[in-house]
């Protein structure tokens, strides 16, 4: 396909898709190899990086969406009101980013690093489809293991968990748990 | 601080570790260089403070002063080490260095969550494209609500002055009229209201009309409840827009979005 073309059909792509795309998805109705989509795709964001254009190309949650200059914001929200639910609560922003750098995790596990019980943040947290329970871990009570979800990474604007800010590392030793940690890597990549 | 109008915001913690962080960052001190004995006379203090002004004080903080007091104790006195017992307790330390490590790791989730905050913050500021009716195109923004502060004080002052006037109607009144007012009543009321006009009613208009604050509130949570009524609120402290039926219902529920994207 002319790559001219293959550009212009990206740009529609993201335009109708209401969700993040994947490079998979756009290699589907593109007949070109993934690198070519991607350099295509790198291009139109750089044409789209201009002072007179009023969109942008956005890389979140494992793929490509295109959204509103952060700058217009204060503009856009005379004219629309968004009823977004809020924003998160530091309560839910630290359960979050515990949850976030140690999944899979239980509660009990978030109560101890927090000091705090836990069960209504979670819950909320849930609700908001920010976490999720993908089990339960054998043993007593068999409680629920936590994970954030693609939703999470939306939410925050990130491509991927990898790209979340690095965790100062303390200086306390290492238990257990933490090398369990190290041999799960990358949780989840949608 | 003689002015009674005039209130004091304590920082709020989220839980004991923000507390002794809070207290350790105070003292300027690195945390592994924190004595225990006098983290443990600032946190009894702040407690003690927290509890003359009448704050709820959660369970976890006095757990944690209990822990804090345990740990200080065993340095005054040590014993020969014993098998330390079971323990099921949010904080299970048996030395200083734990409690700090712990507090420590606390700091660079708390570290992280202000970084996520930022996040959170940019990407408000993005727009997307959705067709589920997640935005909503606005009128005219200035005309339908008040946004500062002036604005929300004024409403509050016509709302309390009709209050005043009915109160010394009524206290002028030779005996007290009895059920002035019930809620099947304001109920009808409510909706040949919304029966009569186009558009939405604000809340302010309601209560100007019909005067009684409180029996129009019920009428509407109760119009919500049987899904008469629908209310839409621009934002928080916004002007309360009250529509008949359920057709602005689709924009009622934002944290229902599309569940992956898979």
């Amino acid at each position: 396909m002319d790559p001219i073309k293959a550009k212009a059909l990206i740009e529609a792509v993201l335009f109708l898709h209401e969700e993040p795309v994947k490079l998979s998805q756009l290699g589907r109705v593109i007949p070109l190899p993934p690198e070519q989509i991607a350099k295509l795709l790198e291009e139109l964001k750089a044409e789209l990086n201009c002072p007179a254009r009023g969109l942008r190309i956005f890389e979140r949650a494992g793929g490509y969406q295109v959204g509103t200059r952060p700058d217009l914001a204060p503009y856009l929200e005379e004219l629309f009101a968004d009823d977004t639910t809020g924003k998160l609560s530091s309560a839910a922003l630290e359960t979050l980013a515990i949850i976030a750098y140690r999944q899979p995790i239980i509660r009990v596990e978030i109560e101890s690093i927090r000091g705090v019980k836990c069960d209504h943040v979670l819950d909320n947290l849930l609700r908001r489809k920010l976490i999720r329970i993908t089990g339960r871990k054998p043993g007593p009570g068999r409680p629920f293991i936590y994970r954030t979800t693609p939703e999470f990474l939306k939410y925050f604007g990130l491509p991927d968990l990898s790209s979340l800010p690095p965790l100062e590392s303390p200086t306390y030793n290492k238990t257990e748990k933490e090398e369990v940690q190290n041999s799960e890597e990358p949780v989840e990549r949608i | 601080m003689e002015q009674s109008g005039c209130t004091i915001r304590l920082p709020v913690f989220e839980g004991p570790f923000d507390l002794l962080f809070h207290l350790i960052t105070r003292a300027e001190v690195d945390i592994w260089l924190v004595s225990i004995a006098e983290i443990t006379d600032q946190y009894l203090d702040y407690l003690q403070s927290m509890r003359e002004l009448n704050l709820d004080l959660a369970s976890e903080f006095l757990v944690m002063a209990a822990t804090l007091l345990r740990l200080k104790s065993k340095m005054l006195l040590p014993l020969p080490s014993r098998e330390e017992e079971e323990e099921e307790e949010l904080f299970a330390f048996s030395s200083p260095e734990e409690l700090f490590s712990r507090l420590e790791e606390y700091r660079s989730f708390k570290a992280v969550a202000e970084q996520l905050k930022a996040k959170e913050a940019d990407q408000q500021k993005i727009f997307l494209r959705s067709t589920s009716g997640k935005k909503v195109l606005v009128s005219d923004r200035r005309q339908q609500s008040y946004y500062t502060l002036w604005g929300g004080v004024q409403a509050l002052q016509e709302i309390m002055q009709r209050h005043r006037e009915q109160a010394a109607a009524i206290s002028s009144a030779p005996y007290l009229p009895s059920e002035k007012y019930s809620l099947r009543e304001k109920i009808g009321l409510v909706l040949r209201r919304l029966r009569h006009r186009e558009g939405p009613v604000t809340f302010r208009a309601l209560i100007a009309e019909n005067g009684e604050l409180i029996y129009t509130f019920i009428a509407l949570l109760e119009l919500v409840r049987r899904q008469k009524i629908a209310l839409f609120q621009d934002r928080l402290f916004g002007t309360i827009l009250i529509y008949a039926g359920r057709k602005r219902e689709e924009n009622g529920n934002g944290s229902n979005k599309s569940e992956s994207a898979n």
